[in-house]
């Protein structure tokens, strides 16, 4: 006893004496002054720049934090129309791309074979003139891959692209083409509208995940917010229709777990409803052509094929119709197949049955800021990227750049698109940091990183506006704009190309585009004063856009289930993969604040995980951790299980954004990337990868995995470990 | 056997506190200050005897949170044109000349999880020598005070200034 009591006291004394050690060291030993002072410093008082983000694409404005020079907090910019004030974790993430530790230092030239992955420094003069001697040593095989750069930069790209005869593809996985693709044929208009959530009524979302990574989610979860409790008398009420209950779908009043694949099936059933109960909303022209196609449809069929039963069905159209501003949209799981484009005019003809075009609570088409030319950066979908195949087939002495764009990442190696890269003469890379693509560079010129550049962002759609970036930072390493690189390779080109691109580097481009924009808009100020101004407010946005009057009210050309890649009785299950909250589709892999951001739903972190429902687990006698692999037609994965109630108990669910083999110490080697399951099934109509029409099957491993999940209690997604079937 | 333990245990104890009291009074006092920075600046001989503003070198102290450390442009505005150097001031020309900034040696320093700004204080009509005693005595520049939390509420209580935690801890 009593010696017990001594070694106690011995270790709380020595614990005591221990805890205080560290103490006295400090953190900061040394106070380093400045050796000359900077006017526009003072220590300790930090100044806050305005600029645009581009961690997605929707072009949100953010106001930087800096003090001494460094970048120490991003926030949303409360005048922007876009996300007023507001900013997702990605945007609040982005100061981890900037002080990366894998960011690329300098310019680098390929040693050894190509994807050896070994690079040396080189000058920047000799790896601008290996770039410009290659591209001259193959004339009209240049092709430039970039990420949608609305603003100047898309139009100095397709001026120097198209002055070399070379090709130029504006691309990124989570575009929304299917969307684009069917309001262009559903409505005429090669836009993308505002979807005006703040003032719906009723809101029909088929598969759309606009609280978590679709389209502009600051915008939408804003918009979301003041639908449900920004009017006094009115909470609008919010059905979403999807196999998986993702974080929007449990945001809802009603989740319906539809059959996936046939997502434009029940928005017919919904339309025949509507029209046979008379509440159509029709111009009288159309009201014939509407009955004739949705006469065509059997409600009981439907009801069959959705797995939506029939009175579930009416009490939608009801519901629906006779809300005051009723709004149906769609994307995310239901434009991931290979209908996705007739199912979102399936979607889009519920639109037209209310009539809600243009009005409030409904789909609006605004008109983007004008006086920009050619600025504009349509995106292409997977089936463009893929034809490069058989252009550098032909060509085979084609140079491939790439700027900040991912594919050999983004597209399943089903689509072989690998190819593209094996067949290309040379390839070189503007990227900022070592992903798959880049690692099989021949040579590597690496941007700035967006809060170290100039530069401008047009939204499209949702609010007419024009961002202004600016640096806010000064540039941490040997990069270099690629504005710049592009215009000084136009000086040593000369001719023409010399002449309609006479600056002398980007910054001065982009006030010149802004001199001629802002002279039509601010005329009685000075230029100086007026660009000042913008640079302040982060960008230019005026009152309301202007409406653009719908040209089109099409119907959809056929709606049928989707096609799936497997045997049902081999691969009986379906597959969704969705995108990460943080991680997106894999870019944000490197930043670990968003690694360590839990998913909304599994509270997941730092992994790969597959969700499973847990009859379905039973059954297969799974339990909850262990590791299964998922095996599809095309490649298998192996992963942890989580049970998740949300799931059908027909579907296997995999969030994307995981398993690169390159692309820094974060991101390399960690979990798995399930785009290797997926056929290359493509939606024939937008040329769209459709991600959710590949089956796959599942089998045990034995082995116990250890996914880390944040919320450790047994609560949350298990709370009901029965998996009820979701209301419908 | 007992009688030893207990002789044991006790001077275990006070082995303990003196070895906690070295480190505490290092702590908040730090009395050999002089010796560790890497040149004998002298508070007496600037703020006392020449009679210099604070503000002259510690700019920021009105104007931001931090009073700041002045460059070392700042102290060469009249170094550069000191006829007589002394060893001390010789090695400020040499980090001049070598365009290297003087590594300080930090004394004043408070918790990362308070908050304090010098501007605020200093317009609320606070001296400088409130808190930091007459440097302009001193050849050396010990804590004047403990800056721990007590004596920040003791002050805060005599002046009627808040005592909200959200004050300082935020």
């Amino acid at each position: 006893m009593d010696l017990k009591r001594r070694d106690f006291l011995k270790v709380l004394g020595a614990t005591a004496a221990g805890s205080l050690l560290p103490g006295c060291a400090g953190e900061t030993k040394k106070l380093i002054p400045y050796l000359l002072p900077d006017e526009e410093i003072v220590p300790g008082v930090a100044n806050w720049y305005a600029s645009v983000c581009r961690e997605c694409e929707a072009g949100c404005g953010i106001l930087v934090r800096v003090m001494e020079g460094r970048a120490r907090k991003v926030e949303g910019n409360p005048t922007h129309p876009v996300n007023r004030g507001k900013l997702c974790a990605r945007g609040q993430a982005s100061l981890q791309g900037l002080y990366n530790p894998d960011r690329l230092q300098g310019p680098l030239q390929r040693e050894g074979a190509r994807g050896e992955g070994r690079f040396k420094p080189i000058s920047w003069e000799d790896g601008m003139s290996r770039w410009v001697s290659e591209l001259e040593k193959h004339p009209g095989g240049a092709v430039l891959i970039s990420r949608p750069v609305p603003g100047t930069l898309a139009r100095l790209f397709s001026t120097f692209i198209k002055e070399i005869s070379g090709r130029l593809l504006f691309y990124h996985p989570s575009a929304e083409r299917a969307l684009a693709a069917a309001n262009h044929r559903s409505f005429g208009i090669d836009l993308l509208p505002e979807y005006d959530l703040a003032n719906t009524t009723y809101l029909l979302s088929f598969g759309a995940p606009f609280l978590s990574d679709w389209l502009s989610p600051v915008h939408y979860g804003f918009a979301y917010g003041r639908m449900r409790q920004g009017r006094p008398t009115v909470r609008g009420r919010f059905i979403q229709v999807e196999p998986r209950l993702s974080l929007t779908a449990a945001s809802a009043d009603r989740w319906v777990p539809i059959r996936p694949g046939t997502e434009g099936l029940l928005a017919v059933g919904i339309g025949q409803v509507i029209l046979q109960e008379g509440r159509a909303r029709l111009a009288k022209g159309d009201r014939g052509r509407f009955e004739k196609f949705y006469s065509a449809f059997s409600l009981d069929q439907i009801a069959a094929e959705t797995e939506v039963p029939r009175e579930g069905i009416i009490r939608l159209a009801r519901g629906f119709s006779e809300a005051a501003a009723p709004l149906a949209i769609g994307g995310g799981s239901a434009a991931a197949q290979t209908n996705g484009t007739n199912t979102l005019m399936a979607i889009n003809a519920l639109n037209l049955l209310v009539g809600n075009l243009g009005a409030p609570g409904g789909i609006r088409f605004l008109q983007p800021v004008e006086g920009f030319h050619s600025a504009q950066a349509h995106p292409v979908s997977e089936q463009a990227l893929l034809d490069l195949r058989g252009f550098f087939k032909k060509q085979k002495r084609s140079v491939l750049m790439l700027y900040q764009s991912n594919p050999l990442y983004a597209l399943p190696s089903s689509t072989r698109f690998r190819e593209v890269f094996e067949d290309a003469a040379f390839v070189v890379s503007f990227n900022s940091f070592m992903d798959e693509s880049t690692a099989l560079a021949d040579l590597i010129l690496p941007d700035h990183f967006f809060l170290e550049s100039w530069g401008d962002f047009l939204n499209e759609g949702i609010v007419p506006t024009a961002g202004l970036a600016q640096p806010v930072v000064i540039p941490r390493y040997d990069t270099r704009p690629v504005g710049d690189l592009f215009l000084s390779v136009a000086k040593r080109i000369g001719g023409r190309m010399e002449e309609r691109l006479p600056w002398i580097d980007f910054r001065t481009m982009l006030r010149e585009q802004w001199k001629t924009f802002l002279a039509r808009r601010e005329r009685d100020k000075s230029f100086e004063a007026a660009w000042v101004e913008r640079l302040q407010q982060g960008g230019w946005w005026g009152p309301e856009g202007r409406l653009v009057s719908v040209s089109r009210r099409a119907l959809p050309d056929a709606v049928e289930p989707a096609r799936f890649e497997g045997d049902p009785k081999e691969y009986p299950f379906y597959l969704s993969l969705f995108e990460s909250m943080g991680l997106h589709g894999g870019e944000g892999a490197n930043r670990p604040w968003l690694q360590e951001l839990p998913d909304p739903m599994t509270s997941v972190v730092w992994g790969s995980w597959v969700e499973i429902n847990p009859k379905t687990a039973r059954e297969y006698g799974i339990q909850e951790r262990e590791i299964v692999r998922v095996i599809s037609p095309y490649g298998e994965i192996e992963a942890s299980v989580i049970y998740f109630p949300g799931n059908r108990p027909d579907l296997i669910s995999i969030p994307l954004g995981q398993g690169h083999t390159a692309y820094g110490r974060y991101a390399k080697g960690r979990g798995v990337n399930p785009l290797t399951l997926l056929a290359p099934m493509i939606d024939p109509l937008s040329g769209t990868l459709a991600t959710g029409a590949t089956r796959v099957r599942i089998e045990r491993t034995g082995r116990r995995g250890r996914p880390v999940l944040v919320d450790q209690t047994g609560e949350g997604t298990r709370r009901h470990p029965e998996g009820k079937k979701g209301e419908t | 056997m007992r009688k030893w333990a207990g002789t044991l245990l006790a001077l275990w104890v006070i082995a303990v506190a003196l070895i906690v009291g070295f480190f505490y009074s290092q702590g908040s006092a730090d009395l050999r200050g002089q010796d560790r920075q890497p040149i004998a600046f002298s508070h007496q001989r600037h703020a006392g005897e020449l009679q210099i503003n604070c503000l002259f070198c510690h700019r920021g102290a009105d104007i931001s949170p931090a009073a700041s450390i002045p460059p070392v442009y700042v102290c060469m505005m009249c170094h550069r044109s000191l006829k007589a150097q002394t060893p001390e001031t010789q090695k400020l020309l040499t980090y001049w000349n070598n365009k290297e900034p003087i590594p300080w040696v930090r004394l004043q320093r408070l918790p990362e999880f308070v908050r304090f700004t010098h501007q605020m204080h200093l317009n609320a009509g606070f001296k400088c020598t409130d808190c930091h005693g007459q440097v302009a005595q001193m050849t050396s520049t010990p804590r004047a005070a403990t800056f721990e939390m007590g004596w920040c509420i003791r002050c805060h209580q005599r002046n009627g200034a808040s005592k909200d935690c959200f004050t300082c801890h935020y």
